[in-house]
């Protein structure tokens, strides 16, 4: 092949995987742009190829603090935030004590029971007791209600992080003449915070999307943003939902960008 | 005798460890214990350096009972077969470690420091992270952490298994040399009979948890459970041309 030839063909593979890039792109883009366009519709009615009035009412009234959404959006915050650091340190801790027990396999078959039931049959085992407590139909009964659930995953997910390895540099710095606490500050969690952000991540994420054990344990009152996006959808009411749909979306991608800038990059 | 061990015992379920384990290790003397994989040496080197504790006896560092001290509080640095460099500290750091522990000031940090990466060789590697290191480096690295906080009772644990022939060779003359220049008490474990020979001022031996000591390398040489014999047999079955010399 001549060298004219060879450059010919490599500027169609060139092409080629440019729009192969193109159409990936545009099909994983497409459902945000289309959640964006509905949630700055006014109307759109049937038949009509575009929106017939579009407008960033709602958006304005969410930003200014007058739509019930913005409360939502910092609420589910809030639970967030509070259940994945919870979840995350209390798995940090537990994980180590089950990864060295003896007793391992059992424990470790105990942590994924919350795990691995699904949210909505957790949720009404823990009725009773939630009832009792007075837990049911508040925040507080919420977060705890999530935090189960996280706690769960974060013990399976921190016991496969405890290895001899791991061990073997908290003893070396025992034996070098460190305490506990210089254990953990100098060398246990600088070494574990890529898998403490994610952990972090994972479980923000669990309770983020939360919505049959927040609906049954919160009875509704608890007006997280999945709780609205479902209640808008049974409304019929499209751009409501679709806008409660974007700020659902909003911090998990802030979570993505920073694990991806913080933690993927310098693995 | 400055390491003194006692009747040690150490049991894992059913398993016996350590049997009433019994020796000494002088100052500034490295002992050599030779034993196959799974005889207790890993046990009975973290159960001095206070990482496991014994079901009974007593471990005395310079006539002091450390049986039940803190590992902290022995002076006793324990080194693994791979070399567990803290991966997010550069060499600078990893060998000040002990130091920053011990709070001392920056500039006696930087000195001594570098005083060690000279001793060590590895003076223009300072700024590097353990991943860039080959393995002998980062054995060196390891040892230089663990010198330069001047431990009482250093605790070697296969620490050049891991390393081809060549750069172990290097390692076992480079552990001879510091050993000389930092008056290096030492328990040297290893499964290698060549290596034991030639690190250990004495020798032992352990099997199925029991140690024997022997009071010179010639009582080591001629007793046939160490296996030495059966070398010597074998290299000189090949010197006089035997084709089918017994595998030692």
């Amino acid at each position: 092949m001549t060298g004219s030839g060879r450059t010919g063909a490599a500027a169609k593979r060139g092409g080629l995987r440019a729009a192969v890039a193109v159409v990936v792109g545009g099909a994983c883009l497409f459902p945000f742009a289309y959640l964006l366009l509905l949630s700055v519709t006014e109307a759109w009615p049937f038949t009509a190829r575009w929106p017939e009035r579009v407008s960033l009412a709602l958006w304005r009234r969410v930003l200014g603090g007058s739509s019930a959404l913005g409360a939502s959006f910092f609420l589910s915050c809030l639970v967030s935030v509070v259940v994945a650091s919870v979840s995350t340190l209390a798995g940090y801790a537990t994980g180590k004590y089950i990864a060295f027990h003896r007793r391992k396999r059992t424990l470790l078959l105990m942590a994924y029971v919350p795990f691995v039931m699904s949210p909505v049959v957790l949720g009404t085992c823990l009725m009773f007791l939630y009832l009792k407590a007075g837990l049911v139909g508040n925040v507080a009964g919420v977060v705890l209600a999530q935090i189960i659930f996280a706690y769960g995953f974060s013990i399976v997910f921190f016991s496969a992080f405890w290895n001899q390895d791991i061990k073997a540099l908290e003893d070396l710095v025992y034996t070098l003449g460190g305490s506990t606490f210089d254990a953990y500050r100098r060398v246990l969690l600088p070494v574990s915070k890529g898998v403490l952000l994610i952990c972090f991540f994972q479980t923000f994420l669990i309770s983020w999307f939360q919505y049959g054990l927040t609906l049954l344990i919160g009875a509704g009152k608890v007006q997280t943003l999945p709780i609205k996006v479902y209640d808008y959808i049974n409304e019929a009411n499209v751009y409501y939902a679709a806008m409660a749909s974007c700020l659902l979306v909003l911090p998990p991608a802030v979570l993505l960008w920073i694990n991806k800038r913080f933690v993927f990059k310098p693995l | 005798m400055f390491l003194d061990v006692r009747d040690l015992n150490k049991r894992y379920g059913k398993e016996h460890v350590l049997r009433g384990v019994n020796f000494g290790v002088a100052a500034h003397e490295t002992l050599s214990v030779l034993g196959p994989s799974g005889c207790g040496k890993t046990t009975l080197l973290k159960v001095i350096a206070g990482l496991e504790e014994a079901d009974t006896g007593h471990v005395y560092l310079d006539g002091r009972d450390i049986t039940q001290e803190d590992p902290q509080k022995r002076g006793i640095v324990y080194l693994y077969q791979e070399p567990l460099l803290f991966p997010h500290l550069n060499v600078f750091e990893n060998i000040a470690f002990g130091l920053r522990l011990r709070k001392m000031e920056r500039p006696v940090v930087r000195r001594r420091v570098e005083e060690m990466l000279d001793n060590l060789e590895l003076s223009g590697h300072a700024g590097k992270m353990p991943h860039q290191l080959s393995g002998g480096q980062r054995q060196r690295v390891a040892f230089g952490r663990a010198l330069i906080i001047n431990p009482a009772l250093l605790l070697l644990d296969e620490p050049f298994a891991s390393l081809d022939v060549d750069i172990r060779a290097t390692m076992q003359r480079f552990f001879k040399r510091i050993a000389r220049t930092f008056h290096i008490t030492s328990l040297f474990v290893t499964h290698d009979l060549k290596e034991a020979l030639l690190m250990g001022d004495r020798m032992a031996g352990l099997r199925h948890g029991s140690l024997k000591t022997y009071p010179t390398k010639e009582a080591f040489i001629q007793d046939p459970e160490t296996g030495v014999q059966r070398e010597i047999a074998f290299w000189d079955g090949l010197i006089d041309g035997a084709p089918e010399a017994e595998i030692p």
